[in-house]
C-alpha cells in the first residue's frame, strides 16, 4: 500500500501531466494481473510492517505491565521450578525458550513492573514476540488476498491493522498476546489457504495447509484459552465446506466420509495430540517445587522435588490408633487444624475453634479413634484394626485432647451451616462427636488409604458433612478459614484427604507408585486452571472494564508508569472507523437480501461482486462476534487487550467494505469523475490513516515530554477524549 | 438452509406443482371472475404460511387434508402467473368438499365452527382416556353445538387444572417458601408502604388486589417460613390468584399446539402432562409468580400464532386484536418477572419472521409493507412501555410511606415519602449556610455517609507504603452519630451560625468540621490505602511536620439552577473539589480492613465527572449555643420545610426506581442448600423444600413429574437427532418426510425448541443462586415438544409400518405411559399439597434418588 500512498501522493502537485501513468498504475493496482505486482506490494507492506514493529524495541529498559508475570514464568521454566497459572502452558514456554535461546539465564526476578533490566539480556524474548506479533501484518493480508482476490482489499485490512497503535503496542513486550495473536491469525490463515486447495484435494499442499492449520489452532489453546473461538470458527468453516461437499450428490458417500476423517485427523486428533504433548513437556519439565504446589493435591505434590511429600513413606492403609493429617480436597484447601483459643461469645457454642490453616503445624494432627472404644483400652499386641468405609469414628485433636464436635448451633461466618467445636477433655466426650467416613466412589468395606482417597466425614447425628471453604475467620479466629457442618452432604468442598499418617505398627510403603500418572496430573491441572480462572472475579467496588467501552476505545490501559510512559490504546482513527465499516456491512446485507427476497433484478456483474464481498465479509464478522461477544457472559475480570483478536477481524472487515465501496463509487459519481475518484479516495484514506498512527504513535513508543506544564506537547492535543488517561 | 431444499424439491417434483393448479381451479369455480384475482393472492400467502392450513386441518382422519397438504409445501414464487389461471378454470369442474381455499374467505367465525369439526373426535378419545365425565359431553350432537364443544375441551381443561389446583388450597396453613417475600409485598401494598424488590411489580400487585378484595389489612409479619398464618390472612384469596392464571394455562396450551399445526390430541396430552406435573402445580397452587408469569407467556405466544391466520385480512378486527393482546399478555409477562423478556422476544422473533415471508410476497406492495411494519412496530412499542409504565405508575402513587428498606434510593426519594427520611428531615432548614452541622450522603450506588471517628491511618501499610498517620475518613453505611460535619468559612472563626446568615453558594469555599472530634476534613499528596493511584482523605491532625493542612474544598452544585446557586439541604447534588489539588472527594468502592473496622474508602480523584464524586446533605441543622435560644426559634420559623411530603415526579421516582432495580444487586443468598444448576435441572437432581409442619413429617417439596421430566428431556434429545438426521438425508436428496410433514416438524420445532433453548441456556450466565422453579418457564416448552414428539412418532409408526396393530401398539404403549404419570403424581401427591401426616418410612420411599433431600424431622 506504501507504493500507492506514495505515488498518490506525488500526483498531487502534478495532476494534470502525470494522470495518465498514475492511473496505469492504479488500473494494475486494482486488476492485479501479474504475480509481480502482488510481491511488490506483499514485499512493501512487510517491510514497513518490520520497521514499526522494530523501531525501540528494547525501550523502556525496565519490566513493562505483565511481563512482571510472564518474563517470571519464562525464567521458572529455565529454572525449572512448578508454578501455577491460569492459563494453559504453550505461551510461557515460548517465551521461556526465547529466553533460554537468546542467552538469558532465568535469574531475573521479574517482581514488579517498572524494575530495571540492568545487565539481563532480555531482549531475545522481546524481540521474538514482537517478530511473532509483526506476522499478524502479512497474515492479514493473505487472508483478505484469499477471501477476495483483490489487491486493494488486502493492502487496505493490512495497513488498518499495521497502524494501529494499540497493535503495536500490545505486541512488543514479552506477553502472551503477540504469541495469542499469532496463533489465531495463523489458523485463519491456515483455514482459508486449505479452502483453496479444494480444487486438487489430497494433494500434497491440501494436506500440508490441513496441518498447519491443525497445528496452529493447538498453538491458540494452549496459549490462551480465548484460543478456543478461533477452533469454533475454523470449526463452522469446515462443517459448511464438508455440507457442501455432502450435498453434492456427484459425490460418493465414501469419499464425503473421506474428507471427513482426514479433517477430523488434521483438525481435531492433531490440534488435541499436540495439546497433550505441550502438557507433557510442561509437567516433565516443571520438576521441582515452587510456590504453586498448594493448589493441587497431595498426591500431585508428591511428585515435585523439594516437597515435603516427595518421596515420602508412610503407611498406605489408615488403622484405628494413627495420628494423621487432613487436607481440604479443593483446590487450595488447607489442613484441618484446631488450637485452644475458644469461640467467642455470640458465636456458637463457647468451645474450642476448629479451622483450617494452609501451613503444616503440629496443631494438624489427630487420632483416629474407634466410636466407643479410648485408645487406652487397647493392648499392645491387639491386631491393628483398619478404618473402613462407612465406619464411625471420632478425631480427637492431639495436642488438645478435645474431640471434633458439631452440634445444631449456626457456624460463626456461614449461619446455614452447623458449628464444628473442640469438644471434651482427654478424649471424653459426647455422642456428638461421631462421624462417619465415606470413601468417595468407594466400596462397601474397603479400607481407607492415605493420600489416594477422598473421604466425607458425615456427622451421626445431624447427618450434615465436614465442610471447609475459603472464607476466612474475623480476626479471634486468627483470619483462618472457617471449617462447618455443610447439611448439603454433596457439596464438593466436603471432601478431604489424609496427608499424613503415622502409625508404627504398619509398614511404610512409598506413594512413587500411587503418584498420579500424566492423564491424571493433567486432568488434575485443567481443574486447577479452571477454578483459578473463574476465581478471577472483580471485587467489590472495583472497576472493571467493560466490553461496550471497547470497540468504542473509550479507555486504555497503562503499560509503563515511569520513563518513558507507554499507554495501551488503539487508533481512534481505525476504531471508529471500524464501527463504521460494521454498520456498513449490516446495511449492505440487510438490503441485499431484501432485493433478493423482493426479486428485484441486479445486474451480474453487481451481483458476483456483492456475493463475493458479502461472503467474505461473513466469515469476518462471524469471527469478530466469536471474539467479542462471549465477554458479555462472562463472569471473569476483563481487560482492554482481551478486543484485540476481534479488532484483526474488525479491522479486516473493513478493509473488505471499504475496498467495496470504493469499487463502487466512480459508477454512482458523475462520469468527468469517475476516473480520478478512486485514486483520490485512495490517497487521502492512506494519508489520514498514517497521518493519524503518526500523532498516536508516541502512545506506543514511549512518551517522554511529560510535564503537565507544557500543554502545548502534542500528548496534550491527542487527547481527545477525557476518559484516556494519558 | 430449509427454504433452500424446499426450492430444490420443488423444481423436482412436478406434481406439487399440479396440485397448485388444481388448487386454483378450485378457487375459481367457488368465487365468479372479478373476485379471481383476489383469491390467487391469498392463496399465495396460504402457501407462504403453511401453518395455517395444518391448523385448518388439523385432525389427521379426514380424506381433505391429504388432498390439501400437498400444496402446502409450495413456495410463492413458484406458483403460475395468474393470468393463466382463468383458462384452466373453465376446463375443470371443482370438487365440492370444503377446501382450506374457502376457509381463508369465509369469516373468522365459520372457521372456528369448522375447525371444530375434528376436535370432537379428538375430545372423545383423550377424555375416554383420562375420565368419564368428558365421554358424557362428547356424545354426537347436531352442527350448531359443536362450536360449543370446542370450548368444551378448553373448559374441561381448565376445570380439570383448576381442581387439582384449589384441592385444599388453604392447607398448608403456613407461610411456604417465598411466599414470605410476596405475601409480604402484599402486605406492605396493603399499608401503602414502600419497598423495594429488585423484579417489576405487576404480579405482586394481583396478588395484593385479590388480598384487598378479601379485606386483608396487610397486620401480619411474614417473618420466616414456616410461621403459621393469622385467620386475618386471605390465604386461599392470594393463593388463588397463581392457581387461576396457572390453570387457565392448560387450555392455552392446548390452543398454542393446535395452532402450531398439531392434532386436537397433542394438545389436549400437552395440558395433561401439564396437569399432572407435580412441579407445575406446586408452583401455581402457593403465592409465587411462576403459574402467572408461565400464563402471560403461553398467551401472548398464543395471540401472535393465531394472528398468522389473518394474514389476509390485514387491519381487521380480529388481525388488532391478536396483535394488541399479544403485545399486551407479553409485556405482562416481562412486567411480572424481567425474565420474561425472553418470551417476549421468543414473540417478537415469531412475529419478523413472520414478516420476514411476507416481504417475499411480491402481491405486497413495498407502501404496503412499509405500513405493515409501521402498524406492528407502533403497536409493539407503545403497548409494552404503557403497561410497564403504567404498573409502575401504580406501584409507586400505592406506596407512599416510608418503608423498611427505602434507604437504598437517594434522599430526594427518601423525603418524597411519608414518615421515614421525611419525619427526620421535616422541620429543617433548606438553605445550609456557615455553621450547619450536615450529614453528607454519597448519593448514587452504596448507601453510605461521609464519615471519620477516632483512629488514625496505620503508620505503614502491608505493601510497605506509608500513610500520613492522620484521622480516618471512610464511608460508612449506617447512620452514626460520627457522620455528623459542620460548615464553616474559611474566613470565619467561630462555629455557630452567623447572623445574618452566610448562605453558600455554588462555588463557595468552604471547611468541613468533624462534629465530635473537631478536625477539618483533609487531603493531600499522599496516596489513599486501598487505591494508591488516589490521593488519601483524612480529618486533619496537626503534627508539626512538614505536611500542611490542605482543608479548603470548593462546593460544586450540579443542579444550582433548582437552588438559584444555593446549596439546599436533600435536593441539591454536590462535589466537593479539593482547593489544592483539583481533585474531587470519592467514594471509592472498596472496603477497608480491619483497622477501617471494614467502612468503606473515601478519597479524592482526578477525574471529576463521575457518579462516585456526587454527595448531597440529608439531614441538616443549625449549629445553636444555649444563650441564643430565642433568635433561633425565629429562625426556625423563618426557614422551615413544610411537614408534608416533598413532592418528586413520578418520572424522577420512575427513573431513579429502574435505576435502582437494575444496577443495585439485592444481596445473593450463596450456598443456599437447595440451590441447583441449569444441569441439574435436565434430569430432576434436586427439588427445593418449601415448607415442614412444625409437629409431623407432612411437608412441601418442590420436585416434578420424574416420568414426564425424563420424557421430555429425552424428547428434546431425540428431536434434535432426528432433525440432524432428516437434514442429513435431504441433503442427500433422499426425503424421507412428505414436504408438509417436514414443514409441522419445523414448525413446531422452531417455536418450542428455540422457546425452550431462550428459556434455559440464559441461566448458564447468570451469576446468582440459582433454584429449581428457575426451570419451569423453559420446561413447559419440553412438555409441549414432548406432546409433539409423541405425534410425530405416531406419525412415524404409522408411516412405516403398514399393520395398523403395530400404531395401535404404539398408543397403548403411551397410554400405559400416561396411566404411569398419573400414579407418579397420585404418588407424590403428599409432598406437593402437603396436607398429609407422613411417616419417616414414607418420606424415606418418596427419595427415589439420593440426592433428593426430603426432611424427616420427626421418627
Amino acid at each position: 500500500m506504501a507504493p500507492n500512498t506514495s505515488k498518490s501522493g506525488k500526483s498531487t502537485p502534478k495532476v494534470s501531466q502525470k494522470l495518465n501513468s498514475v492511473e496505469k498504475i492504479f488500473i494494475k493496482y486494482r486488476r492485479c494481473d501479474s504475480p509481480q505486482t502482488w510481491w511488490i506490494v506483499f514485499g512493501v507492506v512487510c517491510l514497513l510492517t518490520a520497521a514499526t514493529r522494530f523501531y525501540k524495541v528494547g525501550e523502556p529498559e525496565h519490566v513493562v505491565w505483565d511481563e512482571t508475570h510472564f518474563g517470571k514464568f519464562g525464567s521458572w521454566y529455565i529454572n525449572r521450578t512448578f508454578f501455577f497459572d491460569v492459563h494453559p502452558p504453550l505461551g510461557k514456554m515460548l517465551i521461556g525458550a526465547f529466553g533460554y535461546l537468546t542467552g538469558y539465564d532465568g535469574m531475573f526476578p521479574f517482581v514488579k513492573p517498572g524494575d530495571s533490566y540492568e545487565g539481563v539480556s532480555y531482549l531475545g524474548m522481546r524481540v521474538c514476540c514482537t517478530a511473532m506479533g509483526a506476522c499478524l501484518v502479512p497474515f492479514a493480508f493473505i487472508i483478505v488476498w484469499e477471501m477476495t482476490f483483490s489487491l486493494p482489499a488486502a493492502t487496505l485490512a493490512a495497513s488498518l491493522i499495521l497502524f494501529d497503535v494499540g497493535l503495536l503496542t500490545l505486541t512488543q513486550y514479552i506477553l502472551l498476546d503477540p504469541i495469542l495473536l499469532f496463533f489465531i491469525m495463523g489458523s485463519v490463515v491456515g483455514i482459508v489457504k486449505f479452502h483453496a486447495q479444494r480444487e486438487k484435494p489430497f494433494s500434497i499442499s491440501w494436506w500440508a495447509w490441513l496441518c498447519f492449520t491443525g497445528s496452529m489452532l493447538s498453538g491458540s489453546v494452549s496459549t490462551k484459552f480465548v484460543g478456543l473461538f478461533v477452533v469454533i470458527y475454523v470449526g463452522l468453516h469446515t462443517i459448511k465446506s464438508l455440507w457442501d461437499l455432502y450435498g453434492d450428490l456427484n459425490n460418493s458417500l465414501t469419499y464425503v466420509a473421506k474428507h471427513f476423517l482426514a479433517r477430523a485427523l488434521g483438525l481435531i486428533v492433531l490440534p488435541v495430540v499436540l495439546y497433550f504433548v505441550y502438557f507433557y513437556i510442561h509437567l516433565t519439565v516443571l520438576c521441582k517445587s515452587g510456590n504453586g504446589d498448594g493448589f493441587y493435591s497431595s498426591a500431585f505434590q508428591s511428585q515435585l522435588e523439594g516437597n515435603s511429600l516427595y518421596n515420602a513413606s508412610m503407611p498406605l492403609e489408615l488403622a484405628y490408633g494413627a495420628e494423621i493429617s487432613l487436607k481440604n480436597a479443593r483446590t487450595g484447601g488447607g489442613y484441618l487444624h484446631s488450637h485452644i483459643h475458644l469461640y467467642p461469645e455470640g458465636s456458637g457454642a463457647r468451645q474450642q475453634q476448629i479451622t483450617t490453616y494452609s501451613h503444616k503445624d503440629f496443631n494438624n494432627k489427630w487420632l483416629v479413634k474407634k466410636w466407643n472404644e479410648e485408645p487406652g483400652d487397647w493392648e499392645d499386641d491387639d491386631p491393628v484394626e483398619l478404618v473402613k468405609n462407612g465406619d464411625l469414628i471420632r478425631l480427637e485433636h492431639v495436642p488438645t485432647g478435645r474431640n471434633l464436635h458439631s452440634h445444631r448451633e449456626p457456624s460463626p461466618v456461614t449461619k446455614r451451616h452447623h458449628q464444628v467445636t473442640g469438644y471434651g477433655e482427654n478424649g471424653m466426650g459426647d455422642v456428638n462427636d461421631v462421624w462417619r467416613v465415606e470413601v468417595v466412589n468407594g466400596e462397601e468395606e474397603e479400607v481407607v488409604k492415605t493420600v489416594v482417597h477422598k473421604l466425607r466425614f458425615v456427622h451421626y447425628l445431624v447427618g450434615c458433612a465436614l465442610m471447609s471453604h475459603n472464607k476466612q475467620l474475623p480476626k479471634w479466629g486468627f483470619e483462618q478459614m472457617e471449617v462447618t457442618c455443610n447439611p448439603n452432604v454433596h457439596d464438593l468442598n466436603n471432601l478431604w484427604n489424609i496427608e499424613e499418617n503415622v502409625f508404627p505398627k504398619l509398614p511404610n510403603s512409598s506413594f512413587e507408585i500411587y503418584g498420579p500418572n500424566f492423564v491424571e496430573k493433567f486432568l488434575e491441572s485443567h481443574t486447577v486452571m479452571f477454578q483459578g480462572n473463574s476465581g478471577l472475579k472483580p471485587k467489590e467496588g472495583e472497576i472493571t472494564s467493560q466490553p461496550w467501552q471497547w470497540p468504542i476505545n473509550f479507555k486504555g490501559q497503562h503499560f509503563s508508569g515511569g520513563k518513558p510512559r507507554i499507554y495501551l490504546l488503539g487508533n481512534p482513527v481505525v476504531f471508529w472507523g471500524n464501527l463504521v465499516a460494521l454498520v456498513c456491512y449490516f446495511t449492505l446485507c440487510t438490503w441485499n437480501s431484501f432485493q433478493i427476497k423482493r426479486g428485484y433484478s441486479i445486474s451480474p456483474n453487481v451481483r458476483a461482486r456483492r456475493d463475493k464481498t458479502l461472503e467474505a465479509c461473513g466469515w469476518l464478522v462471524l469471527a469478530w462476534g466469536l471474539h467479542y461477544l462471549p465477554f458479555y457472559a462472562m463472569g471473569r475480570i476483563l481487560y482492554f487487550h482481551h478486543y484485540f483478536p476481534a479488532l484483526l477481524f474488525s479491522s479486516m472487515l473493513t478493509g473488505v467494505i471499504l475496498d467495496y465501496l470504493l469499487e463502487s463509487l466512480p459508477s454512482m459519481v458523475p462520469q468527468y469523475l469517475s476516473s480520478s475518484v478512486y485514486p483520490w479516495l485512495t490517497g487521502l484514506f492512506y494519508s489520514t490513516l498514517i497521518y493519524s498512527f503518526y500523532l498516536f504513535a508516541p502512545l506506543a513508543y514511549g512518551m517522554h515530554n511529560l510535564d503537565p506544564s507544557f500543554e502545548n506537547s502534542t500528548v496534550h492535543q491527542i487527547r481527545w477524549l477525557d476518559s484516556w488517561e494519558f | 438452509m430449509d427454504t433452500g431444499v424446499r426450492n430444490r424439491k420443488n423444481k423436482s417434483s412436478p406434481e406439487a406443482e399440479k396440485a397448485i393448479k388444481g388448487k386454483i381451479e378450485e378457487i375459481t369455480s367457488v368465487d365468479n371472475h372479478n373476485m379471481l384475482k383476489e383469491s390467487i393472492e391469498k392463496l399465495k400467502h396460504l402457501n407462504e404460511n403453511i401453518n395455517r392450513d395444518s391448523v385448518c386441518d388439523g385432525g389427521p382422519k379426514t380424506d381433505t387434508t391429504t388432498l390439501d397438504r400437498k400444496g402446502d409445501g409450495e413456495s410463492a414464487p413458484d406458483t403460475p402467473p395468474p393470468e393463466t389461471a382463468p383458462e384452466d378454470s373453465l376446463t375443470t369442474p371443482s370438487p365440492t368438499t370444503t377446501t382450506p381455499s374457502t376457509t381463508t374467505t369465509t369469516p373468522s367465525t365459520t372457521r372456528t365452527t369448522e375447525s371444530t369439526t375434528k376436535p370432537s373426535v379428538t375430545q372423545k378419545s383423550s377424555a375416554r382416556q383420562k375420565s368419564k365425565n368428558a365421554a358424557k359431553s362428547a356424545a354426537a350432537a347436531p352442527p350448531l353445538e359443536l362450536s360449543l364443544r370446542l370450548d368444551g375441551m378448553s373448559v374441561f381443561l381448565f376445570v380439570l387444572a383448576f381442581i387439582t389446583r384449589i384441592w385444599k388450597l388453604e392447607t398448608p396453613k403456613g407461610i411456604v417458601f417465598d411466599e414470605l417475600h410476596y405475601g409480604k409485598y402484599a402486605s406492605l401494598y396493603m399499608q401503602n408502604t414502600f419497598f423495594f424488590d429488585s423484579q417489576p411489580p405487576l404480579g405482586k400487585q394481583l396478588i395484593a388486589l385479590a388480598a384487598y378484595i378479601a379485606g386483608f389489612d396487610g397486620n401480619f409479619k411474614f417473618d420466616r417460613i414456616g410461621t403459621p398464618y393469622d385467620p386475618v390472612v386471605p390465604v386461599s384469596a392470594m393463593r388463588i390468584v397463581p392457581a387461576f392464571f396457572g390453570s387457565l394455562l392448560m387450555p392455552t396450551v392446548y390452543n398454542t399446539m393446535v395452532e402450531l399445526g398439531l392434532s386436537h390430541y397433542t394438545g389436549a396430552l400437552a395440558a395433561f402432562l401439564m396437569i399432572f406435573d407435580n412441579a407445575v402445580l406446586a408452583q401455581s397452587r402457593f403465592i409465587l409468580m411462576e403459574g402467572i408469569l408461565m400464563f402471560f407467556g403461553v398467551f401472548g405466544l398464543l395471540c401472535i400464532l393465531k394472528f398468522r391466520r389473518f394474514y389476509h385480512q390485514p387491519y381487521s378486527v380480529p388481525w388488532f386484536v391478536c396483535l394488541i393482546i399479544g403485545a399486551a399478555s407479553l409485556s405482562a409477562c416481562v412486567c411480572v418477572r424481567y425474565f420474561g423478556i425472553f418470551t417476549f422476544l421468543l414473540g417478537l422473533g415469531i412475529l419478523t419472521r413472520d414478516f420476514w415471508m411476507m416481504v417475499g410476497d411480491r402481491l405486497v406492495s413495498e407502501r404496503q409493507l412499509l405500513g405493515h411494519f409501521l402498524t406492528r412496530a407502533v403497536i409493539f412499542i407503545t403497548i409494552p412501555v404503557a403497561l410497564y409504565i403504567g404498573c409502575f405508575y401504580v406501584h409507586l402513587s400505592l406506596l407512599y410511606k416510608a418503608g423498611p428498606n427505602d434507604n437504598i434510593m437517594t434522599s430526594a426519594f427518601q423525603a418524597s415519602l411519608e414518615g421515614g427520611l421525611a419525619s427526620i428531615i421535616a422541620n429543617q432548614p433548606v438553605k445550609v449556610v456557615h455553621g450547619s452541622q450536615i450529614t453528607l450522603r454519597h448519593t448514587h450506588g452504596r448507601t453510605c455517609w461521609l464519615h471519620s471517628h477516632d483512629a488514625v491511618y496505620p503508620v505503614k501499610y502491608p505493601d510497605g507504603r506509608g500513610s500520613s498517620h492522620q484521622q480516618q475518613v471512610t464511608c460508612y453505611s449506617y447512620k452514626d452519630v460520627n457522620n455528623w460535619w459542620i460548615v464553616k468559612k474559611p474566613e470565619v472563626e467561630e462555629l455557630v451560625v452567623t447572623e445574618p446568615h452566610e448562605p453558600i453558594k455554588n462555588g463557595d469555599l468552604v471547611q468541613l468540621v468533624h462534629g465530635l472530634t473537631s478536625r477539618a476534613l483533609n487531603s493531600h499528596d499522599v496516596a489513599a490505602g486501598m487505591s494508591p493511584h488516589n490521593q488519601e482523605v483524612a480529618a486533619y491532625i496537626d503534627y508539626n511536620v512538614s505536611m500542611p493542612a490542605q482543608t479548603t474544598w470548593r462546593v460544586e452544585i450540579l443542579n444550582s439552577e433548582l437552588s438559584d446557586g444555593y446549596w439546599h439541604a436533600v435536593e441539591s447534588q454536590i462535589r466537593l473539589i479539593h482547593v489544592n489539588s483539583s481533585q474531587a472527594l470519592k467514594f471509592s468502592g472498596r472496603q477497608l480492613p480491619d483497622w477501617g473496622f471494614r467502612q468503606h474508602e473515601v478519597v479524592t480523584d482526578k477525574v471529576l465527572d463521575q457518579e462516585d464524586t456526587i454527595w448531597n446533605v440529608e439531614e441538616h441543622r443549625y449549629t445553636r449555643t444555649e444563650d441564643k435560644k430565642e433568635r433561633e426559634k425565629d429562625l426556625l420559623r423563618s426557614e422551615m420545610i413544610p411537614m408534608e411530603r416533598k413532592n418528586l415526579t413520578f418520572w424522577n421516582k420512575l427513573f431513579e426506581l429502574q435505576y435502582k432495580m437494575l444496577f443495585n444487586n439485592q444481596e445473593n443468598v450463596a450456598g443456599h442448600m437447595y440451590a441447583s444448576e441449569p444441569l441439574d435441572w435436565l434430569f430432576l437432581k434436586r427439588g427445593v423444600a418449601y415448607w415442614i409442619s412444625a409437629n409431623s413429617n407432612a411437608q412441601v417439596h418442590f420436585i416434578g413429574n420424574i416420568v414426564t421430566w425424563l420424557s421430555g428431556t429425552l424428547s428434546l434429545v431425540a428431536y434434535l437427532g432426528l432433525f440432524v438426521l432428516y437434514l442429513l438425508r435431504r441433503q442427500r436428496a433422499c426425503y424421507d418426510l412428505p414436504e408438509d410433514s417436514w414443514n409441522k416438524f419445523c414448525t413446531f420445532g422452531e417455536v418450542l425448541g428455540i422457546g425452550y433453548a431462550v428459556h434455559y441456556i440464559p441461566y448458564f450466565l447468570v451469576d446468582r443462586t440459582l433454584f429449581l422453579h428457575h426451570y419451569m418457564p423453559a420446561y413447559i416448552f419440553k412438555l409441549c415438544m414432548l406432546a409433539a414428539m409423541i405425534e410425530h412418532g405416531h406419525y412415524l409408526v404409522s408411516q412405516h409400518f403398514k399393520a395398523p396393530r403395530i400404531a395401535k401398539l404404539y398408543l397403548g404403549a403411551v397410554g400405559v405411559w400416561m396411566v404411569s404419570i398419573v400414579y407418579v403424581f397420585w404418588f407424590f401427591a403428599p409432598v406437593t399439597y402437603g396436607t398429609t401426616d407422613l411417616t419417616a418410612d414414607q418420606v424415606m420411599s418418596m427419595a427415589w434418588r439420593e440426592t433428593w433431600d426430603l426432611i424427616i424431622h420427626k421418627q
